[in-house]
């Protein structure tokens, strides 16, 4: 009695991961499991147990602390999104955050020296390309295993960052720079934004579901159809309410969306994005129908080192300075292949999405601030982030497990 | 002597794909020692050999998925050269892998159009790679192409592969190498996880195929099957040629003595 529940628990967990919105329903519900926990319980708690609380303070759950998680969870993100697409191959980039932090010394070190912003932006992101091509060659032509690639990759860019910062941190004061966290949308604007997203949004599905009735193909029910247009609008709206009700929507978070977006199209929606997937479900068969898999190897790692330099660029507008402990030497990197992976992209290729990474990002952009909220030492955090990691880890595996069984 | 000559078919059909002195080394296994093989239209060639004889590594050479490292490739008696995959599938070879070559983790629409996507029409300005997939019309596609095959368990082609069972795998690939029109359709052991009714079914197509102007390569360890749908059969031995027969000038238990001694008791010289 006791095995078959179980298997049909996996099962279900199998079938349910399978499906385009099912892959969210962990991750989502990992992330409101946290927000519940910080945002309600710990200051019910607080108030039942202090006799002199006057009122309940919802600090975790204030738009002014969700503005805040949202721009901390950015650069993490960006580094997940990333990610995300060699964990896709199969493969793993463990310098994503040491490459984050050269470019970012680099962006500094180059405004310093009277480099226009843009024109320095640019420079970075074609270094972050450069080195993440170079790792790449030497996985897919040399065939070393990505992750010691990336491992000699990490070592080895932790001390050219070192090399450009000698002293270990450098102030960016350059206004385009720090344009990306500080410029907001005007309020109508973010409304706008979102209104048109979520009219794109309705517009593609059910014109899709048009095009499947005009040719025959079987449809989805209308029920998931506006489904996922109404959990799309309630998101989109409740984001740029609460920023809004803040400050507003930083410029940092669109441009966050639309890369994300685009990367998200073209890994689902092109003849690239599908040999990713079929190189990371097969590579011999990829390889078997024409693909050039070596080729599609190092694009991917072009792509995350673009995304790494542009984490770099992204967290140098945040803080306004680079520092060592910021990328390269600090918890990022772990923060963001945990991003990847909680969000449901799995470590043994061929399943995940970009998208998912965000909501990743979230979930540990959230513990961090929730932790450090309730005054938790480092200690706690650390030990948190890893059972959390750890239980995404199993979902993959035992979600896995379930396929290959039958 | 003679005898022999007969075994290698001077009334053979002109050939429409043709291979010669093919040589395959994987390290130090000399897989294929200058092999020789020919399939023509309208013809089931059944390809047989012990376990490690080189049936499927010269199938994978002839699919472009080994590049054989000395040999000539005719197709219609006209020099081709087939290195990669592309080579070969636009010269119009068509295979099923032993292994069958599916992506478990995509579903059964992007399995069968996997390496030739669909795009959709004015994005030009894109790099192919880059231009939106037409789905729509993979899916499309895939249900003719299933249709065709009536796989009649299949209940969706947005179903993953991995969560199918070993026949309608089998089913999907064999889908997959009928389904683009090509002239010469290789299936390597396809009934090899099969069950009565299904194992019919394949020999139905590959009756259909030949039917219908194909060239037909048959790879099976099945006797039975081979002695029904085969017109000549190739046996294949140690990575060399043994012999070629047509259907009816041979007995399986001749094949079988091919396959396992090759002719040296039987017609007492190194032929
Ligand atoms: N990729 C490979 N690497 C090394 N050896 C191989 C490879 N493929 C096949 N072989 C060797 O080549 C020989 C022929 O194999 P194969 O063509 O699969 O035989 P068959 O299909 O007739 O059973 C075997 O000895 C096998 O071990
Ligand atoms: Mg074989």
């Amino acid at each position: 009695m006791q095995p078959e529940q179980k298997l049909s628990f996996v099962d279900r967990l199998r079938i349910m991961r399978e499906t385009r919105f099912g892959a969210f329903v962990p991750v989502l519900l990992a992330l409101a499991a946290i927000w519940a926990y910080f945002g309600l319980a710990v200051p019910l708690w607080e108030y039942w147990g202090d006799a002199d609380a006057q009122n309940i303070r919802f600090i975790f759950l204030s738009p002014r602390n969700i503005y805040n998680l949202f721009m901390q969870s950015a650069v993490i993100a960006t580094l997940a999104v990333g990610i995300t697409v060699v964990l896709l191959l199969g493969d793993i980039d463990l310098s994503a955050a040491a490459t984050a932090g050269v470019c970012a010394a680099l962006l500094g070190v180059l405004v310093l020296a009277g480099v226009p912003g843009p024109i320095a932006c640019l420079i970075v992101m074609a270094v972050g390309i450069i080195m993440g091509t170079a790792q790449g060659i030497l996985v897919a032509y040399v065939g070393i295993p990505s992750f010691v690639v990336t491992l000699a990759g990490l070592l080895g860019f932790q001390g050219l960052m070192q090399k450009i910062l000698p002293t270990g941190n450098l102030n960016v004061g350059d206004p385009f720079v720090r344009g990306f966290a500080r410029v907001l949308l005007p309020d109508t604007l973010g409304w706008v934004l979102a209104l048109a997203c979520i009219a794109v949004f309705a517009w593609l599905n059910l014109r899709k579901q048009g095009q499947r009735k005009a040719r025959g193909l079987d449809l989805d029910s209308k029920a998931a159809v506006w489904g996922q247009i109404v959990f799309f609008g309630a998101l989109m709206l409740a984001t740029v309410a609460t920023l809004n009700s803040y400050r507003s929507v930083p410029l940092l978070i669109v441009l966050l969306m639309a890369i994300t977006a685009l990367i998200g199209w073209v890994t689902t929606s092109t003849p690239y994005g599908r040999s990713i997937f079929a190189v990371g479900g097969n590579p011999e068969s990829a390889r078997r129908v024409g693909m050039n898999v070596k080729r599609i190897r190092v694009s991917a790692f072009a792509i995350v080192g673009l995304m790494a330099a542009i984490g770099g660029i992204f967290g140098a507008s945040r803080f306004g300075s680079v520092s060592y402990t910021a990328f390269a030497g600090g918890s990022l990197l772990l923060e963001s292949i945990g991003a990847a992976v909680i969000g449901g992209t799995s470590l043994f290729g061929g399943r995940g999405s970009v998208w998912n990474a965000i909501l990743g990002a979230l979930v540990i952009g959230s513990l961090g601030n929730g932790l450090d909220l309730s005054g938790a030492s480092a200690a706690d955090k650390l030990m948190f982030s890893g059972a959390i990691l750890l239980l995404a880890v199993a979902i993959d595996a035992v979600s896995r497990s379930g396929t290959s069984e039958r | 002597m003679s005898e022999h000559e007969n075994k290698v078919g001077q009334a053979a059909p002109s050939p429409h794909l043709r291979v010669s002195g093919i040589h395959k080394r994987f390290g130090g296994v000399h897989a294929l020692r200058g092999v020789d093989f020919e399939v023509a239209r309208g013809e089931v060639m059944a390809l047989v050999g012990d376990n490690g004889a080189g049936k499927s590594t010269l199938m994978k050479v002839l699919a472009g998925a080994h590049a054989a490292d000395e040999g000539q490739f005719f197709m219609d008696e006209a020099p081709v050269s087939v290195n990669t995959p592309h080579d070969a599938s636009d010269l119009g070879i068509q295979i099923v892998y032993q292994d069958l070559a599916l992506c478990e983790n995509l579903d059964v629409s992007a399995n069968l159009s996997l390496g030739a996507e669909p795009v959709k029409a004015g994005w030009g300005f894109l790099p192919r790679l880059l231009r939106p997939l037409d789905d729509l019309e993979m899916e499309v596609k895939a249900q003719a192409a299933i249709d065709r095959l009536q796989v009649r368990t299949l209940q969706s082609v947005r179903a993953k592969v991995g969560g199918l069972s070993g026949g309608q795998r089998q089913a999907i690939a064999i889908a997959r190498a009928v389904g683009a029109d090509g002239s010469v359709v290789m299936l390597d052991e396809p009934t090899a996880a099969l069950g009565v009714a299904q194992t019919r079914q394949v020999l139905d197509v590959v009756k259909r195929l030949r039917d219908t102007g194909h060239a037909v390569v048959y790879i099976s360890h099945n006797m039975r099957d081979i002695f029904e749908v085969a017109d000549r059969i190739c046996v294949l031995r140690h990575g060399g040629n043994v012999a070629t027969w047509r259907k009816d000038d041979t007995t399986p238990d001749e094949i079988v003595v091919a396959m396992t001694r090759g002719l040296d008791d039987e017609a007492g010289n190194a032929a």
